[in-house]
């Protein structure tokens, strides 16, 4: 049976959508601004400044699966991911927090983040869950806003599964499909 | 009143009860569970008045608890607090017979208008 197709319509719609296409730094850095006036606290402001991330680092992220595939990732000092749970907690927050309060308190901020990168992105598309650990490899395919907080660095990315960046020293036996 | 807070999320269960404070909602009972699942064997137990759920939560979702309570027969008013608030979620939410869906992040003024009315 033919269905008499070209094969032109596919060809015009093979290439994968840039996240560079579809966000801006300055969207990402809003959209975490609003996360952090209302979840963190009403004058706590993210300054759009690069600056160094500490050597633990400590990443939370979510995935994205639909027309855009890829994850929106926030990354941060383990002290800073600590401040910033105990922010969260606020009077709830015990005295020491255990890496379970401080990895979904990370993992939370990321989440709603990234469920609001995914309303600005072509749908129907579908988040995941939080995950927290080190961070799924950037791509090519990134758009990357890097904050202070408190004058400590912080970052989130938006970060395609296609796209990557072909790299002869690359390991991918252990890649990880988005 | 009770109210079930449902989310897997610990410290977003904790900023749920604090906006629901905020907002005013100060004397009410309120009940935590940690996903849909434990959200539908508490709606039972607890007979709760009000539950306020996330949509994605492992084990079973919000949308899944609601459904499993319709499909019961239980008429609990229901409203889902979630990280995504587009127009899609929104429909899917008012056709499973949700009464809002606030969006995360949220303020105490954002519960007002969804929850005066619903809560006594």
């Amino acid at each position: 049976m033919s269905f008499g197709d070209t094969g032109e319509r596919r060809r015009a719609s093979d290439g994968p959508l840039l996240i560079s296409g579809l966000i801006d730094e300055e969207t990402v850095r809003s959209i975490a601004q609003e996360a952090w006036s209302a979840l963190v606290g009403e004058c706590e402001f993210l300054v759009p400044q690069p600056g160094e991330l500490p050597a633990d680092p400590v990443s939370a992220w979510v995935e994205v699966v639909g027309p855009w595939t890829g994850a929106v990732v926030l990354t941060c000092g383990r002290s800073t991911a600590e401040q910033l749970s105990r922010e969260l907690l606020k009077e709830h927050a015990p005295s020491v927090l255990d890496d379970e309060d401080i990895e979904d308190g990370l993992g939370e901020l990321a989440n709603v983040v990234g469920g609001n990168v995914k309303a600005v992105l072509p749908g129907p598309s579908v988040l995941g869950l939080p995950e927290v650990g080190t961070a799924p490899q950037a791509r090519a395919d990134t758009v990357r806003a890097d904050l202070l907080w408190r004058g400590q660095s912080l970052t989130i990315s938006v970060q395609g599964s296609a796209g990557a960046l072909t790299d002869p020293h690359e390991n991918h036996e252990n890649e990880v499909p988005l | 009143m009770k109210i079930l807070v449902a989310d897997d999320s610990r410290v977003m269960r904790q900023i749920v009860i604090r906006t629901l404070r905020q907002a005013g909602y100060d004397d009410h009972d309120i009940v935590e569970a940690e996903d849909g699942a434990d959200a539908l064997a508490k709606v039972s137990s607890e007979k709760p008045d009000l539950v306020l759920s996330d949509w994605n939560m492992p084990n079973m979702t919000g949308m899944e608890c609601l459904q499993a309570l319709r499909s019961s027969g239980s008429a609990v008013p229901f409203g889902f607090v979630t990280s995504e608030g587009s127009p899609e979620m929104r429909e899917k939410a008012a056709d499973a017979g949700a009464l809002f869906l606030i969006a995360k992040p949220f303020t105490e003024d954002t519960f007002k208008e969804h929850l005066d009315g619903v809560i006594a």
